[in-house]
């Protein structure tokens, strides 16, 4: 066995994600997914170029066990998704998914702390998680909060007083809390300047780091790569890609 | 497990933070329960009240006119005869064997807004209401003299007088006349226990004195010059020529139709005979219509309550998409969506149903005065009795089940959004 396999064979044992001959098609339409393989290791940063019509918000919902494959499998921490029934997925996903959005992801209606900990009243695990660290699940949300930049001021206002880039951290914030092993962030930068884009980017992997949670990071905006363990263009993984309609989303 | 109270909780707070559209929604269902429930208030009351007004009578006689008329004026105190029945018949037809007891009645002064009624003191033995019960005294005694009057009990309640007080009756049932009766005042010599029937809101004097006080009239106007003074007047014959209706006791209701065709038939004067179950009956039958209208009426409100709280509900439905999907992605079921609408909409509707029965109470505190003076209805100020709660609790269920249907679309929505925010 060479190198290159054994090292590959490592790290899907110790992947949190693994995807296999995926395809996705809606009803009666052509696939917009085909991926043979794609892995992401424990703690992994990825950054997932995908442009506009290369199937990414599709692809998400895969992963986030919203939508189901057509053919092939996906595999989260050594679970084929396929195999849960959708009461199973919505568990899955509330257990060991964190997904932070490119913008709106907070309910206006909660405080900052309360969408903090939204998370750990829907999933018994991250609320035990979150104890771990901490005393109570508040405290958690309040430390997490505190190292992305979140003042004690900041957390008494009401959500719809932050500029994006602060709701965008309470969103971070309210993924990791429980430490997730895989964290989705489905553009979380483009509504931000591009000095705080970077800064938001390494408070976020800094953050992932010590949950040692994967990252699945998806931007159109390819100078972010760089900042990531690794990049992939889902142009070039997805074979169905060049088929799709240019202004598909 | 506690997602179900999560729920409630979001439910909660994302009403309050909608706080001006969930005011208007609890609003508008607290004003069309409170009409629905009002309305069916008024009308149990109303009925129950105008059953009990007259008992133990068998016939009402009056002038010849409308059945309806005639029981109105000599019952309830509302509108006025048209014409009077002469004492010789009236002493013909109540000296009948067939006639057990006859109470003769003389209506068309007032006293302060209250009718005055001119009878005899039979009236005080035989006139009985709800379940044969009789008139009492809570003070004092039947009128004796001339110039005595007994008072119901709202009366003496509501103008604050005591026995022995004197009091000056007014030509004519309006609340305000400038033609009083002035120079002959009467001493308040009983005051009646309340009934709940146009009897507590009854000024009642002898026929005597309201032939005394009408000697220098004319016409329904005082004859120029004339002063008889009160002394004078109780030296003159104070028998009444006419009376404006009188009561029939019978010895036996068998002879009740019987005596109702004569007196129908009777050849001296044109005369009307009612039997009061038979004519109360053909008022509810007349009202029964106005009943209907009015409970469609309120279902209707009641309905345009619940279609536009749903309107909400549905339009918040697409800018809240995105909020859907947040709960998605932090684990919510779809199910959880479903329950959160229901939940919100159940919720908007047990406020707006227990502000409306608050709405009722207080109405009905501020209204049944004017209730019980204009239309003679006597509505109890009480808290909702079960049939009420149970209206508002159908209210309340079918705000539940109408949300049903926003809620099947976020359902529906959240399947297909996924995690995809759709803006």
């Amino acid at each position: 066995m060479s190198d290159a396999a054994l090292k590959s064979a490592s790290e899907r044992a110790a992947a949190v994600v693994q995807i296999r001959n995926l395809v996705y098609a809606w009803p009666n339409q052509d696939p917009v997914i085909v991926i043979p393989e794609l892995n992401l290791a424990r703690g992994e940063k990825v950054f997932l170029a995908g442009p506009s019509g290369s199937g990414k918000s599709t692809l998400l919902g895969l992963v986030g066990g919203v939508l189901m494959a057509s053919a092939g499998e996906i595999i989260i921490n050594e679970q084929p998704l396929g195999e849960m029934s959708a009461a199973a997925r919505d568990r899955y996903r509330s257990d060991h998914v964190g997904f932070v959005f490119q913008l709106f992801n907070l309910l206006p209606y909660l405080s900052v702390i309360e969408n903090v900990t939204l998370t750990c009243r829907f999933s018994t695990r991250r609320a035990e998680r979150a104890l771990q660290q901490s005393n109570s699940i508040e405290q958690e949300a309040e430390r997490l909060l505190h190292h992305l930049g979140i003042t004690a001021e900041l957390m008494r206002r009401r959500v719809t007083e932050l500029s994006i880039g602060q709701q965008q951290r309470v969103a971070a914030a309210r993924a990791l809390i429980g430490a997730p092993e895989l964290l989705i962030a489905d553009e979380p930068t483009s509504a931000l300047d591009h000095d705080l884009r970077k800064r938001f980017i390494d408070l976020l992997l800094s953050e992932c780091e010590a949950a040692n949670s994967a990252v699945l990071f998806v931007s159109h905006d390819v100078s972010l790569g760089p900042l990531f363990d690794r990049q992939i263009a889902l142009a070039e993984i997805n074979e169905a890609a060049a088929s799709l309609e240019p202004n598909y989303a | 497990m506690h997602s179900f109270a999560t729920i409630i909780g979001l439910a909660q707070k994302s009403l309050r933070n909608r706080a001006s559209t969930a005011l208007l929604t609890i609003l508008s269902i607290a004003i069309s329960l409170a009409l629905l429930v009002g309305v069916e208030r008024i009308r149990s009351e109303a009925r129950g009240s105008f059953a009990n007004t007259i008992s133990g009578t068998d016939l009402i006689v009056g002038a010849r006119g409308g059945d309806i008329n005639l029981l109105l004026y000599s019952v309830f105190r509302i509108g006025n005869a048209t014409n009077n029945v002469s004492w010789e018949s009236y002493q013909d037809i109540a000296s009948q064997n067939a006639v057990e007891w006859s109470i003769p009645i003389s209506l068309g002064d007032s006293h302060r807004g209250f009718r005055v009624m001119g009878t005899n003191t039979d009236y005080f033995r035989y006139y009985s209401f709800g379940n044969k019960r009789k008139l009492e005294f809570a003070q004092g005694r039947p009128f004796a003299e001339v110039f005595d009057t007994v008072l119901g009990a709202d009366v003496a309640a509501e103008l604050g007088y005591a026995l022995g007080d004197s009091i000056v009756i007014a030509h004519g049932a309006g609340s305000t006349s400038f033609l009083n009766h002035d120079d002959k005042p009467f001493t308040v010599t009983g005051i009646l226990k309340k009934t709940g029937t146009p009897v507590d809101r009854t000024v009642h004097v002898s026929l005597e004195g309201i032939e005394a006080i009408h000697i220098d009239w004319q016409s329904g106007a005082r004859v120029p010059g004339q002063s008889t003074s009160a002394e004078r007047a109780l030296q003159m014959d104070l028998q009444p020529a006419a009376i404006t209706a009188f009561l029939l006791g019978l010895k036996s209701r068998i002879a009740t139709f019987s005596l109702l065709r004569e007196i129908n038939e009777y050849p001296q004067e044109p005369l009307l005979a009612i039997i009061p179950g038979v004519t109360l009956q053909q008022l509810w039958e007349l009202l029964g219509v106005v009943e209907i209208a009015l409970l469609v009426v309120s279902i209707c409100v009641v309905i345009a309550g619940l279609i536009g709280m749903l309107t909400s509900i549905l339009t918040s439905l697409n800018e809240r998409r995105r909020e859907m999907a947040i709960l998605r992605a932090v684990g919510a079921r779809p199910w959880h969506l479903l329950l959160l609408l229901i939940s919100e909409s159940t919720l908007l509707a047990a406020l707006g149903a227990l502000l409306g029965m608050a709405v009722v109470v207080g109405a009905t505190a501020l209204s049944a005065n004017m209730l019980e003076q204009r239309f003679g209805i006597f509505v109890a100020v009480r808290w909702p009795n079960a049939f009420e709660w149970l209206i508002a609790g159908i209210v309340v269920l079918a705000a539940a089940v109408v949300s049903l249907w926003p809620a099947w679309r976020a359902y529906r929505n959240a399947l297909a959004d996924g995690l995809t925010i759709r803006t």
